[in-house]
């Protein structure tokens, strides 16, 4: 019992074993890339929800393609009893304990992430302040690239205490707000409409979602927010530049003066 | 009005019917599929093979043209239609299913509505010159022209812009329809142009009518009373391939073997006659691939003229171009809220540079995606094209209509 029987289990396995055993993790490793690179540059030529059914589909995947070929090797290396399973996971779990917790926890979460889906690559999440969308979902760690094109790696452990906001939740709706700081003292009603006008006639609406302008009032300014969907979530930072210039256009027209945030706050 | 659906005629199959009750034509499964990967195909090709995006017919048989094709795909009359629509809203009025003073028909693209009502022996109401109107403007622009007796707007989507400035003047007629206070009037609005306004004015109930779209069977009978000369001859069509029936519409004991082209055709074109002509047009023959004398088959030969048809995977859509930007979407989704609109307006409404429009719009025009009117400047989707573009917008999330 002081060896946990591991010398009898890994004693059988011959180099030839090990030869057919490295071919299989290397063709699971050739096929993983080509579904990691193949299926995200097709995902790239279609549009709406088949790009981001495609995309989620990519972790998914994987995960298959892990899990077929340790079922495989695990046969051409030992006798797959019940004694050599229980040494061969008992190793597995000994390493992983003490010597990887932390990438054990972080692995053992990204299978946890495949199956809740609290983020699918295509979504746009906020995690400890940073904002970007899932590029990819690894083993260890999920890759999300911000509105400046920056590439934040977050280890799927922070899924266990961390809080995650997600914007899209997986579909191509992605609430995008435009916020206005108007001088007070204007017809509030009016320019709720004209706001309204000018969330519809911009090109980038999604006009069968829901538009909704609501206004409230701080100490020096009367604050609208123009809330609504653009057509894709990729293009919210032109969607929320594109409602912003036209409603400060329609601003301008009707004589109502723009206040700055900055100006606002230091009030 | 659940069941508002008036008599037929052999030139509005269907008849007229509340616009909830339009559904697609229905197909099998099989055929949805395999519609939905022909799609996804087209989309990956189109960023591939940019240059194959214009009409193609992919059979080397001369294709009818000139006066052979007037006669055999002769463009549906106007006159014909718009008394045929007025003789059902006057039945819809007499059974007391439609009591409003403007009767309303939204219809989607190329459906022939607009060209019908133009006929109609009312006072057609033009746009303005100026379409960027204030309240007040607006408001005196209807009053006078609601007040010289029964009316007719062909195409609504004419009178308005997508820009702020360009929604009174439709915001103040429909608030004089709901209230009936625009007189009696026809109105004739396209399904895009209907879709946008639905959505910006929620309560907007104008209990609108619209054409029944043409399953298989109702569009083998218009395109044979098309063909037909309204019934004065016979015509028959058989496919290219396999010398199976597609006109003349079957008769009760007609022995005649039928291709399921006009099924497949409907469903193309999801039941809009405009397009389905359009189709059909291209893929009308001057002979077949083998004749039946040559292959040693005896048929029956039915007397009249006599064409032949190419089956819909023999011929090649137009597609819309790969863009990385979203510039030609944005043109084409505006030219059908508009139902066709020129340079300037295309400007104004997508907020696009001109110079960029002119060059998306020479591209548009080389794919058989828009056309231009010969007589202005406007430039309007092609029935060709029209199946690519909605479904091109659907997939890259503008709102699209409802038919």
């Amino acid at each position: 019992m002081g060896d946990f029987g591991f010398k009898e289990t890994f004693a059988s396995i011959t180099t030839d074993a090990l030869l057919n055993a490295l071919m299989v993790v290397i063709l699971a490793s050739l096929v993983i890339m080509l579904v990691q690179k193949l299926l995200p540059a097709l995902a790239g030529k279609l549009g709406g929800k088949l790009r981001l059914y495609l995309l989620a589909s990519v972790p998914l995947l994987r995960l298959l393609i892990i899990v077929l070929t340790i079922v495989t090797v695990v046969p051409i290396l030992v006798e797959p009893s019940f004694e050599n399973m229980v040494a061969i996971f008992g190793a597995l779990g000994l390493a992983l304990g003490f010597a990887f917790k932390d990438y054990a926890n972080s692995l053992i979460a990204g299978i946890v992430t495949l199956y809740e889906m609290p983020y699918r690559p295509g979504d746009w999440i906020e995690v400890n302040g940073r904002y970007g969308e899932v590029r990819s979902i690894g083993t260890r760690a999920a890759e999300i690239v911000t509105l400046d094109d920056t590439v934040i790696v977050i280890p799927h452990s922070l899924l266990w205490n961390t809080l995650l906001a997600n914007g899209n939740d997986g579909t191509d709706n992605l609430m995008c707000v435009a916020e206005l700081h108007l001088d007070p003292n204007h017809n509030v009603a009016r320019m709720q409409q004209l706001f309204r006008d000018v969330v519809f006639t911009c090109p980038l609406t999604k006009t069968y979602q829901p538009v909704i302008v609501t206004v409230s009032a701080t100490d020096d300014a009367m604050r609208y927010r123009l809330k609504a969907y653009p057509l894709e979530p990729r293009e919210q930072s032109r969607f929320i530049s594109d409602l912003t210039a036209r409603a400060a256009d329609v601003c301008a027209r009707e004589g109502v003066r723009m206040v700055s945030k900055r100006v606002t706050d230091a009030a | 009005m659940a069941n508002d659906v008036v008599e037929d005629h052999p030139y509005l199959p269907g008849g007229l019917i509340a616009l909830d009750q339009w559904k697609t034509p229905e197909t099998s499964v099989q055929k949805t599929i395999r519609g939905a990967f022909r799609d996804i195909l087209d989309q990956l090709r189109a960023g591939i093979s940019p240059e194959e995006q214009a009409f193609q017919s992919l059979d080397d048989l001369p294709m009818l043209s000139g006066d052979r094709l007037k006669e055999f795909a002769p463009e549906p009359d106007a006159a014909l239609l718009a008394q045929v629509l007025v003789d059902q809203f006057d039945l819809l009025h007499r059974d007391g299913a439609c009591h409003r003073e403007v009767n309303f028909v939204v219809a989607p693209p190329f459906s022939g509505v607009k060209e019908a009502l133009r006929c109609l022996s009312r006072r057609v109401l033009t746009p303005p010159d100026n379409l960027l109107m204030t309240e007040q403007d607006a408001g005196a622009w209807w009053d006078e022209q609601l007040s010289g007796g029964d009316w007719v707007i062909p195409e609504l989507a004419d009178f308005w812009l997508r820009h702020p400035g360009g929604l009174n003047l439709l915001r103040e007629l429909f608030a004089r329809i709901a209230l009936d206070h625009a007189g009696n009037g026809m109105v004739g609005c396209s399904s895009w142009c209907w879709q946008f306004w639905r959505q910006y004015s929620p309560e907007l109930s104008l209990a609108p009518y619209t054409l029944a779209p043409l399953t298989g069977e109702q569009l083998t009978r218009w395109l044979d009373y098309l063909a037909s000369g309204q019934g004065e001859q016979q015509v028959t069509a058989r496919m290219t391939r396999d010398g199976l029936y597609v006109l003349p519409a079957p008769g009760q004991d007609s022995a005649l073997k039928y291709s399921s082209f006009n099924q497949d055709l409907a469903t193309l074109a999801r039941g809009n006659r405009g397009v389905a002509l359009a189709i059909w047009q291209r893929t009308l023959r001057a002979r077949p691939e083998k004749d039946d004398e040559d292959s040693g088959k005896e048929v029956v030969r039915l007397a009249g003229r006599r064409c032949w048809v190419a089956p819909l995977d023999q011929i090649s859509l137009p597609s819309v171009p790969a863009s990385a930007g979203r510039q030609p979407s944005h043109i084409l989704h505006a030219l059908l809220l508009h139902d066709g609109l020129d340079t300037e307006q295309v400007a104004l409404v997508t907020g696009l540079q001109k110079q960029d429009i002119a060059l998306t719009l020479d591209r548009l025009i080389r794919s058989e995606l828009v056309g231009r009117a010969p007589e202005s400047d406007v430039y309007r989707v092609t029935p060709l094209g029209y199946s690519a573009v909605r479904k091109n917008l659907q997939a890259r999330g503008y709102p699209v209509d409802g038919f």
